[in-house]
């Protein structure tokens, strides 16, 4: 080969790596600053989770419970989530309770809420009821004291109010009820749920997770110990859309959004530039512009440091 | 009998709850409700641990002025000025205390985690060899899911997203699946093991 | 005014923080102080409020219940952890919270390993479920070390180590996933929220 090829590839082995740097924040700036639109396609998993929610529209008995079990670190992928599941529930008028268990995630559900609550005319204690922060070693007890009686386990919400006076408990009593369980984590704190949640009492459970824990959560969702799955800021991205397409789709023969349809949503395109949907309810759709470009350009690196890496190996030889 | 009494203790409570999982009579549910009442009013003195052992720590380097003692100075007006602010105001949005977490502890820790996707970024090029059959495959179904996740990989080929799909769907869970249940087994052996009192390292030292 | 302070205050730290992909400097070292110092004191108020007030001083002052001032004690054991002579005593504070591991042996027998071996064992009626099969046996034997993977048992852990290779792969594609949502939620801060240029 070519001597000057091989000592081209010798140099580019040796680059100082602040250079690679440069290259990785360029790919991803630019795509966020020329936005594009690009196709969502919608997978099963997070399309299981917006049936379930959608299934108890309306439903005075049924609620849904997000519990967060995150920080602000994991917030780019799974804030998105947890908006849009607030913004269906708020559209369909389904009940929807707030719990965390770390000190920092406490904030991030006061944000979330308030995000997604500004559009709608919704009141804490009857459309939706923040449980607030609970420490992690009460985790379990809670968990498994919820079976029973959520406002005995629970007790108070984020404001100091006993749980059991508020109007949004009124035909709420356990897991019967409150019949879905969505975590968001940036860990493996699904399995908890799934061990004592939804083996003790059946409960459905669904995990939010960061990309990291997509891999190893799949032999649940297999089983069906996890009825669906947000993976990660493309789950999220999924979620905007089925939510825009169905949700909070307005006309005079769906007046509070329309039931799902595969047909629909395969056909659907949902425009992200210009004005059409508010920057807060397509943050993640935004986010895989640029996610789609970093992949090619790690991809590129993996290749060209591979195929410098036999270059130069064949040097030596 | 320092170490004999939390012996027993643990054990003894450790098999009732065993036996509680089973048991769905009213005495099991005390129990339980018991314990439930307990282990709350326990809780709140476990964060003193983590004050003190920062208090220790960062003390120890200003008194001894240990090399960038001064950062330790910071860390620790941090800790004082947050806890007094949440005292003093309150903890509710628009507080100094909220202020405090979402100018200056979210944006940092969030972008602790930021530094990571460089360094990745860094490794893919320099590190990242297919030196073996082995590393190669993992490249390779690496680079498939990778692309599998965004539209551009649905734009080159329809197979990309479906080949990602099978291949978490059918190795990915197969090996998951594996690895889970010999995790399984091991966390039961070793709650065994603390239940019946083999494992102790949870004692800490000392008598 | 006060949210264009917050947001520069916001970004100087997020810079800061980056300015550690230069190289190691004194800002650095102070942004990850101040964040060491501020998380730790975030959580005192709030455990104080959401924990001690609700299930402690409540109960006890409010409520009567003054057999909740054991488990109260109980607590306060944990701050002999550090000391020479005493440190004993915060044993059992952590026994008390630990004893709930009684219950985790047959809940997570159940959910991590006999549900996912009743899903393993479904009949074999395509390529697939059968791949998952072969998958999770060889794998399995291959954690087993006490016998020396030789002979025809090396090939068929071999089989194994190839299924793990392209679970870990796949692994390795949604890290790459993760890491990289992670610095475009920190640029859309500094390019929308602070400079306004992302609407």
């Amino acid at each position: 080969m070519n001597k000057n090829v091989i000592k081209l590839f010798d140099k580019m082995q040796n680059i100082d790596r602040r250079y690679i740097y440069i290259v990785v924040a360029l790919s991803i700036i630019i795509p966020l600053l020329i936005p594009f639109n690009s196709r969502t396609y919608v997978t099963k998993p997070t399309e299981d989770i917006y049936k379930k929610i959608d299934s108890f529209a309306g439903d005075e008995t049924k609620a849904i419970l997000m519990s967060f079990t995150h920080d602000a670190s994991t917030m780019p992928e799974l804030f998105p989530m947890e908006v849009s599941v607030l913004r269906h529930c708020f559209e369909r008028n389904i009940k929807v309770f707030t719990i965390c268990w770390l000190p920092a995630a406490a904030p991030l559900v006061d944000y979330a809420l308030n995000t997604a609550k500004e559009d709608f005319d919704v009141q804490s204690g009857v459309d939706y009821c923040n449980f607030g922060y609970k420490p992690y070693v009460l985790r379990l007890p809670i968990m498994l004291g919820m079976g029973d009686d959520i406002a005995k386990a629970v007790e108070t919400d984020s404001q100091g109010r006993k749980i059991e006076n508020l109007e949004i408990m009124k035909n709420i009593k356990n897991y019967d009820d409150m019949n879905l369980v969505i975590d968001f984590a940036a860990s493996s704190s699904a399995l908890q749920w799934i061990t004592y949640a939804r083996a003790r009492f059946g409960a459905n459970i669904a995990a939010g997770v960061t990309a990291v824990m997509v891999a190893d959560n799949y032999p649940y969702l297999q089983t069906g110990q996890l009825m669906g799955m947000f993976r990660g800021l493309k789950g999220a991205a999924e979620y905007e859309k089925l939510v825009d397409v169905f949700a909070a789709y307005e006309s005079k023969d769906y007046p509070n959004g329309r039931p799902f349809s595969k047909e629909i949503i395969k056909e659907t395109r949902v425009p992200i530039t210009g004005d059409t949907v508010p920057y807060k309810y397509k943050k993640a759709r935004i986010g895989m512009n640029a996610q789609s470009i970093a992949h090619i350009m790690i991809i590129f690196f993996i290749l060209l440091g591979n195929i410098g890496y036999f270059i130069t190996r064949k040097k030596e030889l | 009998m320092k170490r004999q009494i939390p012996l027993i203790i643990i054990i003894t409570l450790g098999f009732m709850f065993v036996a509680h999982s089973f048991i769905p009579h009213k005495i099991s549910t005390d129990f339980f409700d018991w314990y439930q009442d307990w282990v709350k009013a326990v809780s709140p003195f476990a964060v003193s641990l983590g004050i003190m052992s920062l208090f220790m720590v960062h003390g120890t380097k200003i008194k001894r002025k240990i090399s960038n003692w001064q950062y330790s100075v910071i860390t620790l007006a941090g800790l004082v000025f947050t806890a007094f602010a949440g005292f003093m105001w309150g903890t509710q949005s628009g507080t100094p205390y909220m202020w405090l977490f979402e100018n200056v502890q979210m944006p940092m820790s969030a972008t602790m985690f930021a530094l990571l996707a460089f360094y990745i970024a860094s490794a893919a090029y320099k590190a990242f060899r297919a030196r073996s059959a082995e590393a190669t495959v993992l490249l390779i179904a690496a680079i498939i899911v990778m692309l599998g996740q965004v539209p551009l990989g649905a734009m080159i080929s329809k197979w990309i997203p479906e080949s990602s799909t099978w291949i978490l769907n059918v190795p990915n869970l197969a090996a998951k699946r594996a690895i889970m249940i010999g995790v399984g087994l091991g966390m039961t052996a070793t709650s065994l093991k603390i239940l019946l009192g083999i494992e102790r390292t949870y004692l800490g030292g000392g008598d | 005014m006060f949210e264009t302070i917050s947001n520069f205050v916001a970004a100087f730290l997020t810079l800061s923080i980056f300015s550690f992909l230069y190289k190691d400097n004194p800002f650095y070292k102070f942004a990850e102080a101040l964040l060491v110092g501020v998380s730790m004191g975030y959580a005192i108020p709030l455990v104080y409020e959401n924990v001690f007030m609700p299930y402690v001083y409540t109960p006890i002052f409010l409520n009567h219940k003054f057999i909740i001032i054991l488990p109260a004690l109980l607590g306060m054991l944990y701050m002999f952890r550090f000391s020479k002579n005493l440190g004993w005593l915060s044993r059992y504070p952590i026994v008390f919270g630990m004893a709930i591991i009684g219950m985790s042996i047959p809940m997570s027998l159940h959910s991590s390993v006999l549900v996912q071996m009743r899903s393993a064992m479904l009949p074999i009626d395509n390529i697939n479920t059968a791949l998952i099969f072969i998958g999770t046996v060889t794998i399995l034997l291959y954690f087993f070390f006490s016998k020396a993977h030789k002979g025809v048992y090396g090939k068929v852990t071999n089989v194994g180590i190839w299924f793990m290779m392209i679970g870990f792969g796949a692994s390795f594609g949604y890290t790459v996933m993760a890491r990289i949502s992670l610095l475009i939620g920190r640029i859309q801060f500094l390019l929308g929220d602070c400079l306004g240029l992302i609407k």
